[in-house]
């Protein structure tokens, strides 16, 4: 087991590590830099901006500025924010709570909604409780989650029921749980939404192929009923793929909140980011692409270590 | 068991002096300024929503327009620029007085105002404020304005409540150069700048009773990413007619809402109750439910913001970018820049890309600018036949198919390069490539994302022709020396000029400086009159429109009057009141 984790761990850190050797030679490669915007200030001497360029160091060589970088992310520190004026742990660290407020929910609800659902298509795999499935999940499919957010956005504004934006509404101090709930509503909603078509597919196409082994036919044919049949064996049996994916939604939901955010006002990592990319805040992006990346090689962690212990080939093998 | 400390002398002193120091110091000599504006009640909180969260509290390195505009209504000036008249006027100095050169100011400061923690204002706090500014190593973006000849200015303290400021030359934007400087309190920031950070002091974690400004509010709370929360200061130092202490309001709230048709969407839905800026497309979308909506839209008319077309000019393209260097043959003559001018429908640009809210220019002077604004300075027509003479007379010809050629024969064509990001530019761009198509010459418009285009422009010299947007931030041709001066550093067409490379930008360069140093406003006016006139001809840029200032505020609240300098609405926040008594919005 300690092989097995150590092995997945190491992957980890190089994925982690190649990811901002590549972050640092594309931010190079884009032309211009965080002060290239303020040069258009009349107000502001070409001195002025120069002074600030070299105490961020952005004076200095390519690979030095990655080796500096790389000794003090090795400590804990991402780097300064040049818009904030703040250390890039400090400024994302809130923000990233708000994220996974979001995502957690999400993803749970998901897979709730997907694993019944999608064990219930298969068993009525010719019926029309299938050909519903089938053709909601299509449709969910070919929604972008841009589409669903301006959905959720146009039905708040015509509805009144739900806020339009935001975490807490204008006036409220940022204390009220309720007042939280009824934000999340909408942006939980469209992530849901957003997933759960393919999760649905994946669990039913997973279901359909146990339902079509032997043993589970002798299962059936000795009498056990639906739920049994469905949650005892059909699903432990259909688990490895499942699993595997339970990984990859995870950052595929990141993602999707990150344009969810950016649409409904919503102050998580997307906001955040979409600003520090267009501003060239080089240590925001580099930071926030690292914690994205690193969330995502926790959940595919996750997953193995979920697989390790459910699948005993995996055992025997590592 | 508790034991009872003998009471001490110095505490003794403490109790007997503790009344006086926690009593307002209206009772005794209190400087407050009287304005006068239809009088308000007091109460009630103001949501408005930001486009991008405020990145800093710190009035020494904030450079983003939602920094400023909080950090401006926590924070008070010496001498203030009312965005209504654009002329300055007493803010914390209660008067000033300049020596006949214009090279020294002595100010007489308002006498027992204090910070909104409560502690005393003095000369110190405004001698600290500049050393702070001025100082080199800390690299403000205020620094820049408050250098004369390239040397910084020297503050002197004369007494508690007397400073004198000294420039090495007669400074004419002298007293403008004080408006929006934040005086800051010594007492809380000079432990910070003694250590080297003070770029690090009031970020967005410094909490709330660190921080004091002589603003008509203070800090209470910030929600990360979300809204930044300031309440009343009950310290602050205007009053109305009544002698009501100001502001009215009891809180003022600033929402992030990242996109400007969020910023509409949130504001119908009553989430927040005032719009700093509408774009034209919004303004026409919110001016039929007006009155249903409860709200109304307000045109503060032109403001100080510039479109032009500006032609690559730069020497150092030859051999390095040959197709570039070529066509700067054509670039170069004035007659065919003229052409390119006329050829140019502005009224179509302000229909089309402003829906009418607009005004059409001929310099970088917009009629917004009510000081600087030369109306002896026609527009340039739109007149395609008169483009066809003038190229004609400056050697070019027409081919079988209509395109314009030079004497070379070669056909004339060129590319705008916009920022992507830029809606509004961009529809500009095609309008313009449709208007120069009926004179023969074929533009492609390239289209780049604005740090990349601005990159091209500012450094690497590789465009042809640009389409970009300044903002004159203040009402004062000074700031302007940077684009229009030959060795500005951003002297746009012709960038790291050693010397003018022609008699006109000689004479540009000689009429700045002049204006700089000169006292008197008339004079200063028919100077820069001559700078505007010399650009209308030479056309170095095109200039081709200003958008109105369009902002709207919800029904009820009251003294709302929207200006083209920022912030447009909030700018007299404190004077800004709910109709309904109670405030409750």
């Amino acid at each position: 087991m300690i092989r097995y984790l150590s092995r997945r761990l190491a992957h980890g850190v190089l994925l982690l590590a190649g990811v901002s050797m590549l972050l640092f030679v594309f931010q190079k490669a884009a032309p211009g830099d965080f002060f290239l915007g303020m040069r258009l200030n009349p107000e502001l001497s070409g001195q002025t901006l120069q002074g600030l360029r070299a105490e961020y160091g952005l004076d200095q060589p390519l690979p030095q500025r990655y080796a500096r970088w790389l000794g003090s992310a090795l400590r804990g520190d991402l780097g300064p924010s040049f818009a904030y004026n703040l250390p890039v742990t400090t400024l994302l660290w809130p923000r990233i709570k708000n994220t996974l407020l979001l995502s957690v929910p999400a993803l749970l609800i998901s897979w709730l909604i997907a694993i019944p659902l999608g064990l219930l298509a298969a068993w009525r795999r010719t019926g029309w409780i299938d050909r519903i499935f089938s053709g909601s999940t299509s449709t969910l499919l070919a929604l972008p989650d841009v589409l669903l957010a301006l959905l959720a956005v146009l039905l708040a504004l015509r509805t009144h029921i739900f806020p339009v934006g935001g975490m807490t509404a204008g006036t409220d101090a940022g204390e009220s749980t309720a007042g939280l709930l009824q934000h999340m509503v909408l942006p939980v909603f469209v992530l849901v939404v957003g997933s759960v078509g393919p999760l649905l597919r994946q669990v039913r196409a997973s279901a359909i192929e146990v339902m079509d082994s032997s043993y589970f036919r002798a299962a059936q044919g000795n009498g056990l009923g639906r739920t049994t049949l469905l949650f005892r064996h059909a699903l432990p049996a259909a688990a490895n793929p499942l699993i595997s994916l339970f990984g990859l939604s995870a950052g595929f939901l990141l993602s999707a909140s990150i344009l969810v955010e950016v649409i409904m006002s919503w102050p998580g990592m997307g906001p955040l980011m979409l600003e520090a990319i267009f501003g060239r805040d080089l240590f925001v992006v580099i930071g926030a692409v690292m914690i994205s990346t690193l969330l995502l090689v926790l959940g595919n962690l996750l997953a193995d270590v979920l697989l390790y212990f459910c699948d005993p080939r995996i055992r025997v093998q590592s | 068991m508790r034991s009872i400390r003998p009471i001490t002398p110095s505490f003794l002193l403490a109790c007997l002096l503790l009344p006086a120091s926690l009593a307002r110091p209206e009772g005794r000599q209190q400087d407050l300024l009287k304005v006068s504006v239809p009088v308000g009640h007091p109460g009630g909180v103001l949501v408005v929503s930001q486009s991008s969260e405020p990145k800093t509290l710190n009035p020494v390195v904030a450079v983003d327009q939602p920094s400023r505009d909080v950090i401006r209504r926590m924070t008070a000036d010496l001498v203030h620029i009312n965005r209504a008249t654009q002329k300055t006027e007493p803010a914390l100095a209660r008067s000033w007085k300049s020596n006949r050169e214009g090279s020294q100011f002595t100010v007489e400061l308002r006498r027992g105002l204090r910070f909104s923690d409560g502690a005393p204002f003095t000369a110190d706090d405004v001698v600290f404020s500049f050393q702070v500014y001025l100082d080199e190593k800390v690299h403000s973006p205020q620094r820049d304005l408050l250098l004369a000849g390239g040397k910084p200015m020297r503050v002197e303290k004369l007494g508690p409540y007397t400073v004198k400021f000294s420039f090495v030359a007669p400074y004419a934007p002298a007293e403008r150069v004080f408006d929006s400087l934040a005086i800051l309190p010594r007492h809380l920031l000079e432990q910070g700048y003694k250590a080297g950070k003070i770029n690090q002091v009031w970020n967005l974690t410094t909490s709330a009773e660190k921080i004091a400004g002589l603003g008509p509010f203070r800090l209470k709370q910030v929600l990360p990413g979300e809204k930044l929360v300031l309440e009343r200061n009950p310290y602050y130092w205007k009053t109305d007619s009544q002698g009501q202490i100001l502001p009215y309001l009891n809180e003022l709230i600033f929402l992030t809402v990242p996109s400007r048709d969020a910023q509409v969407v949130r504001f119908r839905a009553g989430e927040t109750q005032i719009i700093t800026q509408v774009s034209a497309e919004n303004y026409s979308a919110l001016l039929a439910d007006q009155q249903t909506g409860r709200y109304k839209l307000y045109d503060a008319g032109p403001g100080l913001e510039y479109n032009f077309l500006v032609f690559n000019l730069n020497d150092d393209v030859k051999g390095r970018l040959p197709a570039i260097a070529q066509k700067q043959t054509w670039f170069r003559d004035q007659r065919f820049r003229e052409a390119v001018s006329l050829a140019i429908d502005r009224a179509a640009i302000v229909r089309m890309v402003y829906q009418g809210r607009g005004v059409a220019l001929a310099t970088p002077v917009s009629p917004g600018d009510k000081l600087w604004f030369d109306s002896d300075i026609p527009i340039p027509e739109y007149s395609p036949e008169k483009a066809r003479k003038l190229l004609q007379a400056a050697g070019f010809s027409w081919n079988s198919s209509g395109a314009l050629t030079d004497s070379s024969g070669q056909p004339v064509d060129f590319s705008i390069l916009v920022n992507s990001g830029n809606v509004q530019r961009s529809q500009m761009a095609t309008l313009i490539q449709e208007d120069l198509k009926k004179i023969g010459i074929n533009v492609h418009v390239a289209g780049l994302e604005f740090r990349s285009a601005t990159d091209r422009v500012l450094n690497s010299h590789d465009y042809e022709v640009a389409l970009m947007g300044l903002g004159r931030g203040d009402a004062d041709p000074t700031p302007d020396m940077s684009v229009l001066s030959s060795d500005g550093d951003i002297h746009l067409w012709n960038m790291g000029e050693k010397t003018p490379a022609t008699p006109w930008e000689a004479e540009i360069d000689r009429l700045m400086r002049k204006q700089q140093v000169t006292p008197n406003y008339a004079e200063r006016k028919k100077l820069f009159d001559r700078v505007q006139a010399i650009l209308a001809e030479q056309q170095p840029m095109i200039f081709l429109a200003s958008p109105n200032i369009l902002t709207a505020a919800r029904d009820g609240l009251e003294n709302v009057r929207p200006a083209i300098m920022d912030n447009y609405i909030l700018w007299n926040a404190d004077e800004l009141f709910w109709h309904t008594p109670a405030g409750k919005h």
